[in-house]
């Protein structure tokens, strides 16, 4: 009778392993494809205090720029094209706009221009769109994506995206907006939009030191797990969610409370080390993090393994590459990288029911 | 020993698994409020009965045997994370979401967020 009310929503866990020096492992191609990052968690087990290495990279993350109410159009400018689009990597992603029912825009570092919009904006654009992937019977989301590299000025399709945007119907949104730029250039975002609110902002960092943690036994070489020896990697990520959420892992049956507990087989850690970066980040920060991550074992330590979790904006058009991403019950869009002692790596990637399977 | 034996062969190499639908378990973020500035306190043990009576109410004694997890309460701001069975989630929502008081006073579950993965819920960026 109630079996429809046991349904509950699909989404995917993609779980690999692999070895940094493996020469056709992908974890830069994964990282760097998740262009819209918002908070990156790093545990390093048995450690108070962070090596300076790793300290001044969680310092250095790139500034972002928060512009408020700026027509879309001035992304499709061709002075805005030729200045930032053609001579780096430009981000830009709408901010406090709600992916399942407002108007959502992004700018991906390729040059694409993807506008997420309501059935009633995309008629009245008049652009040509596709219909969103996880619509329903009735199509009421669109998706437009507009080239920008390949916009030649003065033709008929440009002329037709400035006018839609500009003239049909002026989006505007507020815009988290960074530049990766190659070198040492004569313009700056904040100089290219003085004309609205442009206020720079910071990554927020916080940093923790946990004790006595009860941790999951895990063996680089076993993904699956193994009942006696070592837990999977989804057991895993579950215990690593209640570190960083500080769950109470260490619950008894009979509790009335919570019967929540640390996976078999476990061990205890004396202490833990957990740093938060919060804001808009950028993927090749979070390589270096990475990457700084591996050194991390190039002198004897105590952990055998440490921990990156990258959690991408739940309102964010897409996930990994162009897939596009959208929010039912939630917007998860997540990986996690455990670094192993000996290189070896486990990733594990994680979407909600509006997205498609992890690449 | 067999994993070091394995090792061997195995290390760095490259595997894949796709887990589909793989959690047993749905997490929600929830927080209580109250409509007008009330004296009353709640702690942990009273959270958890007050949502079982909602179960109870909306489903009989099946839906107050329903089984569930208060992973973490705050007492200051009545907020809270839940594990649920994939299976109860919508009935476990529906009775949240249909609580109107709490000892007379008029009250309600807000939900902040739901996701199959306990991970996701330190990282939300609709806040």
């Amino acid at each position: 009778m109630y079996m429809h009310l046991e349904q509950c929503p699909r989404h995917l866990l993609v779980c690999e392993k692999s070895n940094f020096t493996n020469e056709k492992s992908r974890h830069g191609i994964h990282v760097q494809s998740h262009y819209f990052n918002y908070q990156v968690n790093m545990l390093i087990p048995e450690c108070a205090v962070l090596p300076s290495e790793l300290n001044a990279l969680v310092n250095s993350f790139e500034k972002y720029y928060l512009v408020k109410n700026v027509p879309v159009y001035e992304l499709v400018e061709q002075q805005f094209i030729d200045r930032f689009v053609k001579k780096g990597s430009v981000y830009a992603l709408s901010y406090n706009t709600q992916i399942d029912q407002d108007n959502t825009v992004a700018l991906l570092p390729t040059g694409t221009l993807i506008l997420s919009v309501d059935k009633d904006t995309y008629e009245e654009l008049g652009l040509e769109g596709k219909s969103s992937q996880y619509s329903h019977k009735a199509v009421m989301r669109y998706v437009i994506t507009v080239d920008l590299k390949s916009l030649v000025p003065g033709t008929a399709k440009n002329k037709r995206v400035m006018w839609a945007l500009k003239e049909k119907l002026l989006v505007k949104c507020d815009f988290l907006i960074m530049w990766n730029s190659p070198g040492d250039e004569d313009f700056s975002l904040s100089t290219h939009f003085e004309k609205y609110q442009c206020k720079e902002h910071a990554p927020a960092v916080s940093t923790k030191v946990l004790r006595d943690l009860p941790y999951p036994v895990i063996q680089s070489c076993d993904l699956r797990g193994n009942p006696e020896k070592s837990c999977d990697a989804s057991e895993f990520m579950e215990w690593l969610g209640a570190v960083t959420s500080e769950i109470e892992c260490n619950n008894e049956a009979s509790n009335f409370l919570s019967t929540f507990c640390c996976p078999e087989p476990s061990s205890v850690m004396e202490k833990a080390y957990l740093c938060t970066v919060t804001g808009f980040l950028l993927p090749e920060n979070i390589c270096k993090l990475l990457e700084q991550l591996c050194h991390y074992f190039d002198e004897p330590k105590f952990a055998q393994w440490t921990s990156l979790t990258v959690h991408g904006f739940a309102d964010s058009p897409v996930s990994w590459g162009s897939a596009e991403h959208g929010f039912h019950k939630g917007g998860e869009n997540f990986y996690n990288f455990v670094v192993f002692k000996n290189r070896d790596y486990w990733l594990q990637m994680a979407v909600g029911s509006h997205d498609g399977c992890p690449p | 020993m067999a994993c070091h034996e394995r090792m061997e062969d195995d290390s760095g190499k490259y595997e894949r698994i796709v887990h589909k639908n793989g959690s047993s378990y749905h997490y929600l973020k929830i927080s209580l409020e109250f409509e007008e500035d009330t004296s009353i306190r709640l702690n942990s043990a009273q959270f958890k009965q007050l949502i079982i009576s909602s179960l109870k109410q909306l489903f009989g004694e099946i839906g107050a045997a329903l089984p569930f997890d208060v992973l973490q309460f705050e007492e200051n701001t009545l907020s809270a994370v839940l594990r649920v069975y994939n299976r109860d989630l919508v009935k476990v929502w529906s009775a949240l979401t249909l609580l109107g008081s709490y000892q007379s006073e008029m009250c309600a579950f807000r939900v902040q967020q739901v996701s199959p993965f306990l991970l996701a819920l330190c990282g939300n960026s609709r806040t």
